[in-house]
């Protein structure tokens, strides 16, 4: 394992993404329009009033809330650990005394510090101008910890084991495409999993999407009853469980057969 | 007699290869059921090497050195056959084992791209658990054998190839390794680089009892560095010996050069030469000859006593002619 290691290899990637800063900004930006866009159509068709138990304000809470889990959420293993598998790159990692994954782990937390110098002041800036309305509590406050804490576990497990895909094929890139458009529709991005036709809705509770982004939003905004929370946890844990299975035998088959024709 | 430092027994390796003709047709089959085809790429090779020693492992490209080394570095499964390296079994890529042994591959780098190599060092350091003191001590010692210190604190992508190269072996010995795999590191550099790291790699081995493989496709960095040498030829060890003793070996016979007093006899020297002799070249006064190595001795004092000879030297065959040869006919 080698967590040691695995610090400084955080560290020094971080050092090495801070040089592409503006690169990272523009990306982080990109990531963002989506929800925003979503952000104005919800609030303006609320209006004075409310759209399916929303308010204006609510929704401009929700998506802004999104737009931070969202970055702290996304994940970038499909181009990390892809690239290094294609590119055979891989080789130099596994000559290291240290879990390969730590390499992943160190872009993901790297990009994740260098996202939110961007995030974080462009979303409390959108915040002073569009008065978002949130009613927090302390409960869903110490709830939406752990929820946000395994929706980031999950999205960067799920994206590993798409990503170890590229041992057996030369694009796995295509899978990542569908997972987009299954995370835009059920994950809470182009409208709340609430405001879903009832069978998207049971598909988006059922399905891991909305674990990775939409859950904890739900969680802080007090969309939630009791109910609503323990199914959640529930299945963000189970569909955790099935990315760290999913992990680990599509890592060892993927190294062996990697070690059989050689990188 | 110390324990072996690396043995290896019967190590095979076999790829399988998808197969393919060109075209249309053979593509959409190809969707169906995929044709393999299994290429050896090393065959039943044995050898063992000494707890410091340095061995050249030589042969062209596509002969199955790189494969051996990454099968001796952990990166590869055999598919047949047996190795154990420092008492590990490779393969197994156990970190006690990955601590003690060092890959430098030529063609792909360990230096993170963007930061400093002195930071990379430092990962490294962390990576490989090299206490703090002993990393200030091994980074300055190296930097200083190589007179690279001024390089430590530039991006990495701001050095040359050279330096660059220079980098990577220290990154390569920070840990210590007790076995070094040295694949092709003087690749596309010039001499004078090369020359240095090779001194570099003597003064390591000799200091630190290192046992090191080398592959390189440059003569002389093996001649220099290994007293030893591994011949590899479609996966299959053709010599294990000196580099002197595979000139010997491989080629039966010597050269004589001549100096003849041209204007001294004047008879065409060919009329003299024994029927064993052949002339190799022919140009104002100078004479090469290939003659068969046992006879060598008497034809010598054959020359002396029938041409007017100014000078002569006997000589063994350039190892590179000698090499090339194995390589085109692909046999010892």
């Amino acid at each position: 394992m080698n967590p040691r290691g695995g610090v400084a290899l955080i560290k020094a990637t971080w050092l090495s993404w801070m040089q592409y800063r503006s690169f990272f900004f523009l990306l982080a930006f990109s990531w963002m329009i989506g929800p925003l866009v979503y952000l104005f159509v919800w609030s303006t068709a609320a209006g004075g009033g409310t759209v399916g138990g929303f308010t204006r304000g609510q929704f401009v809470a929700y998506y802004l809330i999104l737009i931070l889990v969202n970055q702290l959420t996304i994940a970038q293993t499909n181009w990390t650990m892809g690239d290094l598998i294609r590119g055979g790159q891989l080789n130099r990692l596994l000559l290291y005394p240290m879990s390969v994954a730590y390499n992943t782990l160190a872009s993901e937390l790297a990009g994740k510090v260098v996202y939110l110098l961007f995030v974080v002041p462009v979303a409390a800036g959108l915040a002073l101008v569009l008065k978002p309305e949130l009613h927090l509590t302390l409960a869903n406050a110490l709830a939406f910890v752990p929820a946000l804490a395994l929706a980031w576990a999950l999205s960067f497990l799920w994206g590993y084991w798409i990503a170890l895909l590229a041992f057996w094929m030369t694009r796995a890139d295509a899978l990542v495409t569908v997972e987009a458009a299954f995370k835009f529709l059920l994950a809470g991005q182009v409208a709340p999993v609430a405001l879903l036709p009832d069978a998207l809705r049971a598909l988006a509770t059922l399905l891991p999407y909305r674990y990775v982004i939409s859950f904890p939003v739900e969680v802080i905004t007090g969309q939630l009853d009791r109910a609503g929370l323990l199914t959640g946890f529930a299945l963000q844990l189970g569909w955790l469980a099935v990315a760290l299975g999913l992990y680990a035998a599509l890592w060892r088959r993927g190294v062996r057969r990697y070690s059989a024709i050689g990188g | 007699m110390s324990h072996p430092q690396i043995v290896v027994s019967n190590l095979s390796k076999t790829y399988r290869v998808p197969q393919r003709p060109p075209g249309m047709r053979a593509a959409l089959r190809s969707m169906v059921r995929r044709v393999t085809e299994d290429v050896p790429a090393v065959c039943e090779v044995s050898f063992r090497i000494e707890a410091g020693e340095m061995v050249g492992f030589l042969g062209p490209n596509g002969a199955g050195k790189t494969t051996t080394l990454k099968m001796l570095a952990g990166l590869l499964h055999p598919t047949g056959g047996a190795a154990t390296v420092a008492g590990f079994v490779p393969w197994e890529r156990d970190a006690a084992y990955l601590k003690r042994i060092s890959m430098v591959l030529g063609n792909k780098s360990q230096l993170m791209w963007d930061i400093p190599p002195l930071d990379t060092f430092r990962v490294l350091a962390e990576i490989y658990r090299v206490p703090p003191v002993e990393f200030r001590q091994t980074v300055d010692e190296l930097a200083a054998l190589l007179d690279m210190e001024a390089l430590l604190t530039k991006p990495a992508r701001n050095l040359s190839l050279g330096e660059r190269m220079k980098c990577e072996l220290v990154a390569a010995l920070l840990h210590r390794p007790a076995v070094m795999f040295l694949d092709e590191p003087t690749l596309g550099l010039d001499v004078s680089m090369q020359r240095r790291l090779r001194g570099f790699i003597a003064e390591y081995n000799r200091r630190t009892g290192a046992t090191v493989i080398l592959t390189s496709h440059y003569m002389i960095d093996v001649a220099e560095l290994c007293p030893r040498v591994l011949l590899i030829h479609h996966g299959r060890l053709l010599y294990d010996g000196a580099l002197r003793g595979l000139g010997e070996r491989l080629a039966p016979f010597k050269l004589i050069r001549l100096t003849l007093d041209a204007a001294n006899g004047s008879a065409p020297a060919a009329d003299h030469l024994p029927p064993d002799a052949e002339i190799v070249s022919q140009e104002n006064g100078g004479l090469t000859l290939r003659v068969p190595r046992a006879g060598t001795p008497a034809l010598t004092a054959q020359l002396l006593s029938a041409l007017p000879v100014l000078d002569l030297s006997v000589e063994d065959p350039p190892i590179d002619a000698v090499i090339d040869q194995i390589y085109q006919e692909g046999a010892v």
